[in-house]
């Protein structure tokens, strides 16, 4: 029987098995895959996108954010903050302030904290700068990069293409075999032989995001020192590589608290019939093999909304919440979960489950359904966080909410 | 206003329009193809991907499945390229009416049409994704073809025997002197510039324009428009096309078509033919439809869904008393005979198996205005591929290896491994870049992640050739479009890929800035 | 078919895969378990032949599948690709991939054979002429092997355990701990008993994974029928198998039905009662190890775990016993593999990138400057103590020490 059972390894669940395990909880973490990160900035947005800043009072009472508390969010961020720094992965940014982080195609992504190397993009407004691409890497995009950063407001001065040491690839490159590569410090050196030479007259240099998985500061700060020139990092399409290094991390720093970690089964969950009392027991593992029951005392569910599968959308037009089946609100036609235009606000951002001020799933009635489940991340109902730029903000200040409510 | 003058304008870039410019051509007319807009954005880009074996209209219409039957073997001279050559299957299940298929096997002997009895075992074994509640089965001749292939094949052809195809204008005023046409008036539909053209004869093939076309030399025609439906899933289930051997209905038809598969279509009368909304009962019911076919098919992945509209003609609405309709399904009004008005024809109705009669007919009406005594030669002549890597699957498939060639060569769109080179070729021939172009002519985006990663790639690639907010522009009407194509489809793993696609566009990338006026 | 196609239907091309695919990112030659997986399979046809798309790459560690968020299969997909005509298989492939005739022969040799893998000279020639890395490690050859030194235990029929009224458990050894590390199984058998269950070997042959690594999918099922009909009496008396080796064992819980594609009610029923040694006494036997007093291990140790046991889906058992364990400092490898892969490694056209794939793994080992390396799987533990001259030892003896019964 395990203290916690988290279910989802996406930033609400790995954050929250940190907590709980840094509280000497006995915690175990088990997602059928990968979260959300890869596809990620890996930046921290708390309130980027709206046009106000953020004041719980003016939200929506059933907004997570308001739910969960804005003391539950200081001491989120500070928990992020200490876990990064301890990772020597440091972050940069406050809950009082918005950074502007460049994306691969030069739109200004609006954050509340990010990784130093992309955080450098700030510091380099109003100075000239470059743009490099990589020979290999296909998803750069050098002329939209300058043309709309350009329109942002940065002095680009122009666009630079870096090639490889090495032989021509076999095939295009990834973020990640770049990275991989970077994490090399002969590789370093060569690519400075390399790469200085034409970086002349160059002071800033903004690049795609491949300077190492792990330990991508000591690579950021090596690679810096080598060519002379300052360079910022632009996260590329899938894998993005900021997203992957907070990922791994994360993934990291529960491993080393403790927390058991399996990975690649599913949950399917058990509902404690033996006493009054509405509880779960814990879940069912479905392994790639078997099936085989898992108690746990307190299960936080942390498994996101539509993209990987803690909400089923169904032909019918139903939502399904898909580990314990808890109620959850829907539109009677399915063409509703959408409108009409990408762009638009979309009705199936705001699905969920309903919590109370405990993180605790809610009934129709406005009553926990079970006394011991609890949840984080975007698995809660009612904030739209696309439209809002709150994902990360909400994954974390509920994942912190619920490790409280659990442990109480 | 500038000015062009040639024998024969022809109305409508379409299967229709283009095989008649073709036809033309070879006969030494001098032809003008126009169209309102690019190619493959009416009927015929919105086509099932099917070569009708005839088999189809055996019993309701035999002259039509005679003409799809002869049509079929010329086509599969003419233009080899666009056809993968499947073979059909004829599949009466054991709740279909047992008589009909005995009726319609008769029917298709009658006509000639090649029909061969199969056992269960036999089906099975060939397709192994199949209901077993088959009652009675039949191998036809029936195929895949591409109808872009096509398309850009004979706008390609058509260009290289001297003819013209001017893309993105459309006809606004016809100059009509004497209740002759003389001339039409034309505006662009990129920068609202005009232009004018005299010709001799003007064909309208504007498909479910032909209305709006007629009616601006004054005239009425009598079409119906009518919705077709049709599904691509995101793999194919068969590598034979299957119908249902029972009287012809909607959703009884599945295509295998490049990577995926089509299950189409339904018939619904329309009133005008803008697009319309795909109602989700349209969708369900052709996914239960496909169900019936293949057990397992309706919790197969949809990766898209789309409709046609096509132009019918229906003699009911019609108070003239004269027409050259050669066959009920297509029609030739000649408007000098119908309406006294002289230099007019319009052509409407039809299959795109049988574009190419359609357009012989045409063409020897065109020619006998001209008082030209060449005969038709397409169905021997055949029309000249674009050099380009074609859409059918078993190219995709060689050029899957890794090699020295291949970061040199990227694979822009990974799903349909389309290479950077065909974007530049394609670059290098367009005036005008249009994502949708682009997916038209080399399966860009058409494959399970919908254009995700590929088409802000092809647009960087294109960024250094073109107006930059031009591309811009398309770059974000692109996605919305393909958007609108998967949000019918709003559950289970293609409502992931919407919310994948959409957290991509617009958390990663920030899309919504760089086309100016979305937040 | 039907079937087949419909993980194909969830890949959203996202490249979580990709991202954590050991192999992908240090070579280019492996285009990664997406376009190899999913994305090539869309484009198989039954008249055209799928050319070669660098599936021979792929290691198998199964790492793509772990990660998928989208139940794709990726490692199974592309593990079935690399199926081919026992014709069409080297001379090499056909011989490594038969472990347990390999350690039949070898074992009544040790006493040569061990000098002879041991001398460069014949590493050298190995590599020339048969293609094994001379850099690769290979395993020392027991005298007796563990079916001679074990052989009370063996159980043909289930009958003979009518009146044992303890909880039993089948014990299957596979061919590394039979031929090259015995002492593994007889502490197994010893740590089960001391919870108090009846151990006994089951008839057993080895488990075809190395067969079907190399694609030699009849030859590995021959075998893997062979397990299943050997093994189904005892099954179906409710009785339970475990191993210490996680990769045979997952060739049980999943390999046989998700790529031999042996699907029946005996190879569920083996899927369904097969257990990881950890797993199994965590498990079955909770109390009895709770009530385990363990000595102190002083020690600062990095553990592993093989992609093999991460393929289970049920975590790292291990790691709950070796945290009680006082005086053991532990670290935990975030590492998805360690590169060797089974027979992947041993391969010289492969060695590189399989070195490659390890690197960091062995430098972090060294710069934390631990004591040993504890992995559950055997050509890990081969390895990693090759790569970084450290001690390897399954998770049972660091268990066993603590329990007094090795020293």
């Amino acid at each position: 029987m395990t203290d916690i059972l988290i279910i989802g390894a996406g930033l609400s669940g790995l954050f929250a098995s940190i907590l709980a395990a840094k509280r000497n909880a006995d915690v175990t973490l088990v997602s059928a895959g990968h979260g959300g990160l890869s596809i990620s900035h890996g930046c921290i947005d708390v309130w980027s996108k709206a046009t106000s800043s953020l004041s719980l009072s003016r939200l929506k009472k059933n907004h997570p954010y308001r739910i969960a508390g804005k003391r539950a969010l200081n001491i989120a961020m500070e928990a992020f903050e200490d876990i990064m720094h301890d990772a020597s992965y440091p972050f940069s940014g406050s809950l009082s302030k918005q950074l502007f982080i460049p994306t691969a195609i030069g739109s200004l992504h609006c954050t509340a904290y990010a990784p130093i190397s992309l955080a450098h993009s700030q510091m380099t407004k109003g100075t000239p700068i470059a743009i490099a691409s990589i020979a290999g890497l296909r998803d750069c995009f050098p002329e939209m990069l300058v043309k709309n950063l350009r329109s942002n407001g940065y002095l680009v001065e122009r666009s630079i293409s870096l090639s490889l040491p090495g032989s021509e690839p076999y095939r295009d490159l990834y973020s990640t075999d770049l990275a991989y590569r970077f994490e090399d410090s002969a590789y370093r050196d060569q690519i400075a032989q390399l790469w200085k030479p034409r970086l002349s007259g160059i002071h800033c240099l903004g690049i795609p995001a491949i300077l190492g998985l792990r330990q991508p500061n000591q690579v950021y700060q090596s690679i810096q020192v080598l060519l002379g020139i300052e360079l910022f990092e632009i996260p590329t399409p899938p894998p993005s590589l900021p997203g992957l290094r907070l990922e791994q991390v994360l993934f990291s720093t529960a491993a080393h608290f403790g927390v058991n970690i399996i990975l690649g089964s599913s949950a399917i969950g058990r509902i404690d019939r033996s006493r009054k009392l509405k509880r779960v027991s814990g879940i069912t593992l479905q392994t790639p093999s078997n099936s085989r029951q898992l108690k746990a005392q307190k299960v936080i569910l942390a498994t996101g909304g539509f993209l990987h599968g803690g909400l089923i959308a169904h032909r019918d037009g139903s939502i399904q919440e898909s580990v314990f089946n808890l109620p959850i609100d829907y539109p009677e036609n399915r063409k509703a979960l959408l409108a009409p235009s990408l762009f638009d606000k979309q009705p199936y951002e705001m699905h969920g489950v309903r919590v109370n001020s405990r993180m605790q799933p809610l009934d129709l009635k406005g009553e926990p359904v079970y006394e011991n489940l609890f949840s984080a991340g975007g698995i809660i109902a009612g904030a739209d966080r696309q439209s809002e730029g709150s994902r990360q903000g909400i994954d974390l200040a509920t994942a912190q909410r619920a490790v409280e409510a659990a442990l109480e | 206003m500038p000015s062009l003058s040639t024998e024969l304008l022809v109305i409508g870039a379409g299967a229709t329009g283009l095989g008649i410019a073709w036809d033309a051509c070879l006969r030494g007319i001098k032809v003008v193809v126009v169209d309102q807009s690019n190619i493959a954005q009416g009927t015929s880009g919105r086509y099932h991907g099917l070569l009708h074996s005839g088999g189809r209209y055996a019993v309701t219409d035999p002259i039509s499945a005679q003409e799809c039957a002869s049509e079929n073997s010329i086509l599969r001279r003419i233009i080899p390229h666009a056809i993968e050559d499947t073979g059909g299957l004829y599949l009466a299940l054991r709740t279909d009416p047992a008589d009909y298929a005995h009726e319609w096997q008769r029917a298709c002997q009658e006509i000639g049409i090649d029909v061969e009895p199969q056992s269960l075992d036999q089906v099975l074994r060939r397709e192994p994704a199949l209901t077993k509640s088959i009652s009675q089965a039949f191998q036809v001749n029936a195929a895949s073809l591409d109808s872009f292939d096509l398309l850009n094949s004979l706008s390609h052809s058509i260009r290289k025997t001297g003819g013209q195809v001017l893309l993105h204008h459309r006809v606004n005023e016809f100059i009509i002197e004497d209740n002759t046409v003389v001339a039409a008036e034309l505006v662009s539909e990129l920068d609202q510039t005009t232009m004018q053209i005299g010709a001799e004869i003007f064909i309208n093939a504007a498909g479910p324009w032909s209305d709006q076309v007629a009616a601006l030399a004054g005239v009425k025609i009598p079409i119906t428009h009518s919705k077709g439906t049709m599904i691509a899933m995101a793999n194919r289930l068969t590598h034979t096309v299957i119908h249902r051997c029972r009287p012809p209905s909607s959703g009884d038809a599945i295509v295998p078509a490049g990577s995926v598969m089509i299950i189409g279509t339904t018939d619904i009368p329309v009133s005008s033919a803008n697009d319309l909304p795909i109602k989700p009962s349209e969708i369900d019911f052709l996914l239960d439809q496909g169900e019936e076919l293949i057990p397992g098919f309706s919790n197969r992945r949809p990766l898209r869904a789309w409709s046609g509209i096509r132009p019918l003609y229906n003699p009911l609405h019609d108070d003239m008393n004269s027409t050259r309709g050669i066959s009920r399904s297509h029609v030739l009004i000649n408007h000098a005979e119908t309406d006294g008005i002289s230099g007019l024809a319009s052509i409407f109705g039809g299959k795109l198996t049988t574009f190419r009669l359609m357009a012989q007919r045409v063409a020897d009406f065109v020619a006998q205005e001209l008082q030209i005594d060449d005969q038709c030669c397409t169905d021997t002549v055949p029309i000249e591929p674009e050099e380009k890597e074609f859409i059918i699957l078993s190219n995709r498939t060689t050029r899957l290896l890794p090699s020295e060639n291949n970061a040199r060569d990227s694979v822009i769109c990974e799903c349909e491994n389309v290479r950077r080179s065909e974007i530049e070729a394609y670059i290098q021939s367009s005036d005008h870049f249009e994502l949708d172009n682009l997916r038209c002519t080399t399966r860009l985006g058409m494959g399970p992640c919908q254009s995700a990663f590929c088409s802000v790639r092809a647009t960087g690639i294109a960024f250094s050739s073109y107006e930059t907010e031009d591309l811009l522009i398309d770059l974000t009407s692109f996605i919305d479009r393909r958007w609108r194509g998967t949000s019918l489809l709003a559950w289970g793993q293609s409502m992931r890929q919407i919310v994948f696609s959409r957290r991509l566009y617009l958390e990663l990338l920030g899309i919504q800035q760089v086309s100016g006026d979305k937040s | 078919m039907n079937q087949e196609f419909l993980p194909t239907d969830h890949c959203l091309k996202c490249n979580i895969c990709t991202a954590s695919c050991p192999v992908a990112s240090v070579t280019d030659r492996f285009l990664g378990p997406k376009a190899v997986g999913p994305q090539a399979h869309r484009f198989q046809h039954p008249h055209y032949e799928l050319p070669d798309v660098s599936e021979e790459w792929c290691s198998s560690c199964g790492t793509c599948t772990l990660v998928c968020p989208h139940d794709v299969p990726v490692a199974e997909m592309i593990a079935k690709m690399k199926e081919r005509p026992n014709r069409e298989a080297s001379w090499r492939d056909r011989i490594i991939s038969r472990p347990e005739m390999l350690g039949r022969l070898a074992t009544r040799f040790a006493s040569i054979v061990n000098p002879l893998i041991n001398s460069s000279r014949v590493r050298a020639a190995l590599e020339r002429y048969f293609g094994i890395s001379s850099k690769a490690p290979l395993p020392t050859i027991a005298r007796t092997s563990l079916n001679k030194s074990l052989r009370d235990y063996y159980v043909k029929s289930p009958n003979r355990l009518e009146e044992i009224s303890r909880l039993t458990v089948g014990y299957f050894h596979g061919c590394s701990t039979n031929f090259f590390e015995p002492m593994l199984g007889e502490l197994a058998v010893v740590i089960l008993e001391s919870l108090g269950l009846y151990v006994f070997l089951p008839p057993q042959v080895c488990c075809g994974l190395p067969l079907q690594s190399n694609g030699l999918f009849d030859a590995a099922r021959k075998l893997a029928n062979k397990n299943i009909k050997l093994l189904t009496p005892f099954l179906r008396e409710k009785i339970p198998i475990v191993g210490t080796s996680p990769s045979c064992m997952l060739a049980f819980k999943h390999d046989y039905r998700a790529i031999l594609g042996i699907d029946t009610e005996e190879s569920n029923l083996l899927a369904n009662s097969t257990y990881d040694f950890f797993e199994f006494i965590l498990q079955f036997v909770p109390e009895e190890v709770n009530r385990i007093s363990y000595r102190k291990v002083v020690a600062h140790a990095l553990y592993h775990p093989p992609c093999q046991l991460r393929g289970h889906g049920i975590g790292t058992p291990a790691l709950t016993i070796l945290r009680r364990i006082p005086g053991l400092q532990l670290e935990v490898s975030d590492f998805a593999c360690c590169g060797v892969a089974g027979t992947y490694g041993v391969k010289s056209e492969r060695y590189q990138v399989a070195y490659a794939v390890g690197e960091q793994l062995f430098q972090k080992a060294l710069a934390m400057n631990v004591d040993f390396i504890i992995s559950d799987s055997e050509t890990c533990r081969w390895w990693i103590s090759k790569h970084t001259k450290l001690p390897a030892y399954h998770p049972l003896e660091i268990m066993a020490r603590s329990m007094g019964i090795i020293t």
